[in-house]
């Protein structure tokens, strides 16, 4: 758990971000964009308003012999949407937006009238793009894998517990995390429920804490499993009303690409530091599972961003190649060397590896909604 | 797409942009600070000389050096292409890139200098020995281009340094006279150059402890004495072109109109030197504490009397910091100094401050300037009492860029 009141509701979002206006402009063209051509003049813009229909627009623009304005912008409210500028005499330069229905401003800063009325109408046609669904359908796949893998990993470690063979809970305490990890941000957006199973110590009032940790703690440091059973019972029941919610997730392709963000957060903030996993010390297996996790949500999208930024597609590809090699030395699945073993040269490597990996993989969803 | 990628991008797909880009209105939202000063407040990136060594000393530092984590030559020519590209940027008033209004990306530009003015603001490369020949090995195949100038600083005496505060690929000096400006370029160049390089260390300075400008008065450094007084100032082109530049002639032809740099981490022991009487303060440097005369005159200006006797004794102490820092006394080699005092909170160990004097100069060939006179000063200087070299760092800096350019053009181009 980190940070749940921050991620909380990500996946809930609704359409209206990923269409609204102001999801981006960009110097590409997108597929099917209307043309629509602006003049700078002396008077400002020309025309000096103008009505459209909503959906993506390339707004072409051209300095036709004015030296009074060299700027082109689309605003709603306060807000620029797109701009193209430095266009003197002679220049011209376009960008693209997606509009839905509005008003906004075009403005010409510099002309005798600045500011000229942009009439959108009718709806954005939200037509089902067939690679967006199958990107969606693959990544809930992959939650619905992993939450049967939780509740199957899950049960015969809260039996464990309960029989109090801690020698057994112990070994199967960390392939019960990895699928958890693997989805962690879905998880995460269902408020209360990602504390209840994955609160560490001290992120809950202590009266409140339960789930795996409070266990972990329970094992390792205190070597038993007495007055564990009802928080491995609750447990249980947690991460199985856990498996009933993912099945109404419904995330679009650019959340997925954001929770693939998401999923590097958590390894740099609680893998990395040794916090997640504190008295088990079996935060690489976390890690890896959060790498997992990435990849797959990453992979899901990666057929769009193919065909939008190949470059890029093949960097991350790289990079997510680099983390894996780099954590390889340390181990696999659940036999990874104990946290307390990495030295402040091994855990600097590894961050530098998923900051190296974090840092493009973050471009990626402005590209999926382009 | 990356942001290496996309300065690409900037440089080439935007060719018609690029000229014109700088000199423009500006972006959104620097527009306002950037015309609010009526276009001052900028130092040129693009030039014969990089900027920020002639320029006059801003009052702020950030400096970093990085290691290069990639072995691929092409890498490193597009790394300084995208970091002279949002130098450029930066140094002109404007955020970095062209991605900085799009809801679900992260801005290109980390933002804290919106609403800021430029401040002066210059950004220095570097490139370090090991950039050329590591421990033998020739990582980039740029080995025969190596300066002979460029040499690893030897061991002087008095060092006690420390390694993970010395040496460096590459270096990044950033220069301004608001600290949140200078902090936002080595920031944004370390994001930039995340996964091609990682900082090896950094160093703030708070207070500029030389003047390279006449129009500028002497600052003090930590030990409360005016410092820089006979530095080499900008406007004295015949002493620029004597010691710092390196000439037309001179080969490397890729470094011609560059220099060198040296940096040292000198870390004062304060507690030491303020329980010291004014007196032995003044004898330890040669110059009075307030006025910054030369002992035996009156103002600051006066040239230090080196013969000088009183009672058959030097007046100027034989082991005075000035007297063996002075041109006459190291075969008339001078350096251009760019310091700035520090302070890195407490030294752990012994509950010290841990502050001090970031030591940067700019000479032709450090050999016969910075090391030479170092050598004399290690060995006899009184000043050595009170201060220790803690970290060590040379890099050869390239000429400036042309626009569209980038630093080390030259040298990268066919790498």
């Amino acid at each position: 758990v980190n940070s749940s009141a921050r991620v909380g509701g990500l996946l809930l979002l609704g359409t209206g971000l990923l269409l609204g206006a102001g999801c981006g402009s960009s110097d590409d063209a997108p597929k099917g964009a209307k043309t629509f051509s602006v003049k700078l003049t002396d008077a400002g813009c020309e025309p000096h308003s103008a009505e459209l229909a909503a959906g993506p627009i390339t707004f072409e623009v051209e300095n036709d012999g004015t030296s009074a304005v060299s700027e082109f912008e689309v605003l709603e409210g306060d807000t620029i949407l797109g701009e193209k500028e430095n266009l003197s005499d002679g220049f011209s330069g376009s960008f693209s937006l997606t509009l839905e229905e509005g008003t906004y401003t075009m403005y010409c800063p510099g002309g005798e009238q600045e500011r000229g009325t942009l009439t959108v109408t009718g709806g954005v046609k939200a037509a089902a793009d067939p690679e967006l669904t199958k990107a969606v359908a693959d990544y809930r796949a992959y939650i619905e894998r992993n939450t049967a893998d939780l509740i199957a990993k899950t049960k015969p470690f809260v039996a464990a517990v309960i029989a109090g063979d801690v020698a057994r809970a112990k070994s199967l305490y960390p392939p019960s995390r990895i699928p958890y990890e693997r989805v962690e941000p879905v998880a995460e957006s269902f408020g209360s429920l990602d504390p209840e199973i994955d609160a560490r110590q001290g992120d809950v009032p202590a009266a409140e804490w339960g789930g795996f940790h409070k266990i972990e703690q329970a094992l390792w440091v205190k070597g038993t499993t007495a007055g564990m059973a009802p928080v491995a019972r609750k447990l249980l029941a947690d991460v199985q009303r856990l498996n009933t919610k993912m099945k109404t997730v419904q995330p679009q392709a650019a959340q997925i690409a954001n929770g693939a963000n998401e999923l590097l957060g958590e390894v740099s903030a609680s893998k990395i530091t040794g916090e997640e996993e504190r008295y088990s010390h079996t935060d690489l297996v976390d890690f890896e599972a959060n790498v997992d996790g990435a990849k797959a949500a990453f992979d899901s999208v990666r057929p769009i961003l193919v065909k939008r930024d190949p470059a890029l597609a093949k960097e991350i590809d790289q990079r997510f190649a680099d983390v894996y090699d780099d954590l390889a030395p340390y181990g696999h699945g659940t036999d990874f060397v104990s946290y307390e073993k990495l030295s402040e040269a091994d855990t600097r490597k590894l961050a530098r590896s998923i900051d190296a990996l974090a840092e493009p993989l973050s471009q990626v969803p402005a590209q999926i909604v382009r | 797409m990356s942001p290496l990628t996309r300065r690409q991008l900037l440089a080439t797909g935007g060719a018609a942009g690029a000229g014109i880009a700088l000199g423009g209105a500006g972006y959104a939202v620097g527009r306002e600070s950037a015309d609010g000063d009526g276009g001052t407040g900028t130092v040129a990136f693009h030039g014969d000389h990089q900027a920020g060594i002639a320029t006059p000393a801003q009052d702020r530092l950030h400096f970093a050096a990085f290691d290069l984590t990639t072995e691929r030559p092409s890498d490193l020519r597009e790394l300084m292409r995208a970091w002279s590209d949002a130098a450029a940027e930066m140094t002109s008033g404007q955020p970095i890139g062209d991605l900085n209004h799009t809801q679900l990306a992260p801005p290109d530009d980390t933002g804290e200098t919106v609403g800021l003015l430029p401040s002066q603001l210059t950004v220095t490369f570097g490139f370090g020995p090991d950039l050329f020949e590591r421990r033998g090995e020739d990582r980039f195949g740029l080995s025969r281009s190596r300066p002979a100038a460029l040499r690893p600083i030897p061991p002087l005496p008095g060092d006690t340094l420390d390694r993970a505060t010395s040496g460096g690929d590459l270096c990044v000096q950033a220069c301004s006279d608001d600290p949140q400006v200078a902090f936002h370029a080595v920031r944004n160049l370390a994001r930039i150059g995340r996964g091609l390089v990682v900082m090896r260390w950094s160093q703030l300075g708070f207070g500029r402890t030389a003047s390279t400008s006449r129009e500028q008065d002497t600052p003090r450094n930590l030990m409360g004495f005016k410092d820089g007084t006979r530095n080499i100032v900008a406007e004295d082109i015949e002493a620029m072109r004597r010691h710092v530049w390196v000439g037309d002639e001179e080969d490397p032809a890729w470094m011609r109109g560059g220099t060198y740099m040296v940096a040292r981490r000198i870390r004062m022991l304060l507690e030491i030197w303020d329980r010291s009487s004014l007196a032995d303060q003044e004898q330890t440097i040669g110059r009075r504490k307030y006025s910054g005369a030369p002992l035996g005159k009156q103002e600051e200006f006066e040239p230090l009397d080196l013969e000088a006797e009183k009672q058959g004794r030097p007046v100027i102490p034989v082991d005075a910091h000035v007297r063996l820092a002075s041109a006459p006394f190291n075969q008339g080699e001078r350096i251009l100094r760019r310091g700035y005092s520090f302070t890195d909170g407490v030294d752990e160990r012994l509950g010290e401050l841990d502050a001090g004097l970031f030591f940067i100069c700019f000479q032709r060939d450090p050999a016969k300037q910075f090391v030479a006179i170092q050598r004399r000063l290690g060995r006899i200087d009184a000043l050595n009492e009170y201060i220790r070299h803690v970290g060590s760092a040379v890099f050869a800096i390239p000429p400036g860029a042309r626009p569209g350019g980038y630093v080390g053009e030259p040298l990268l181009r066919s790498a």
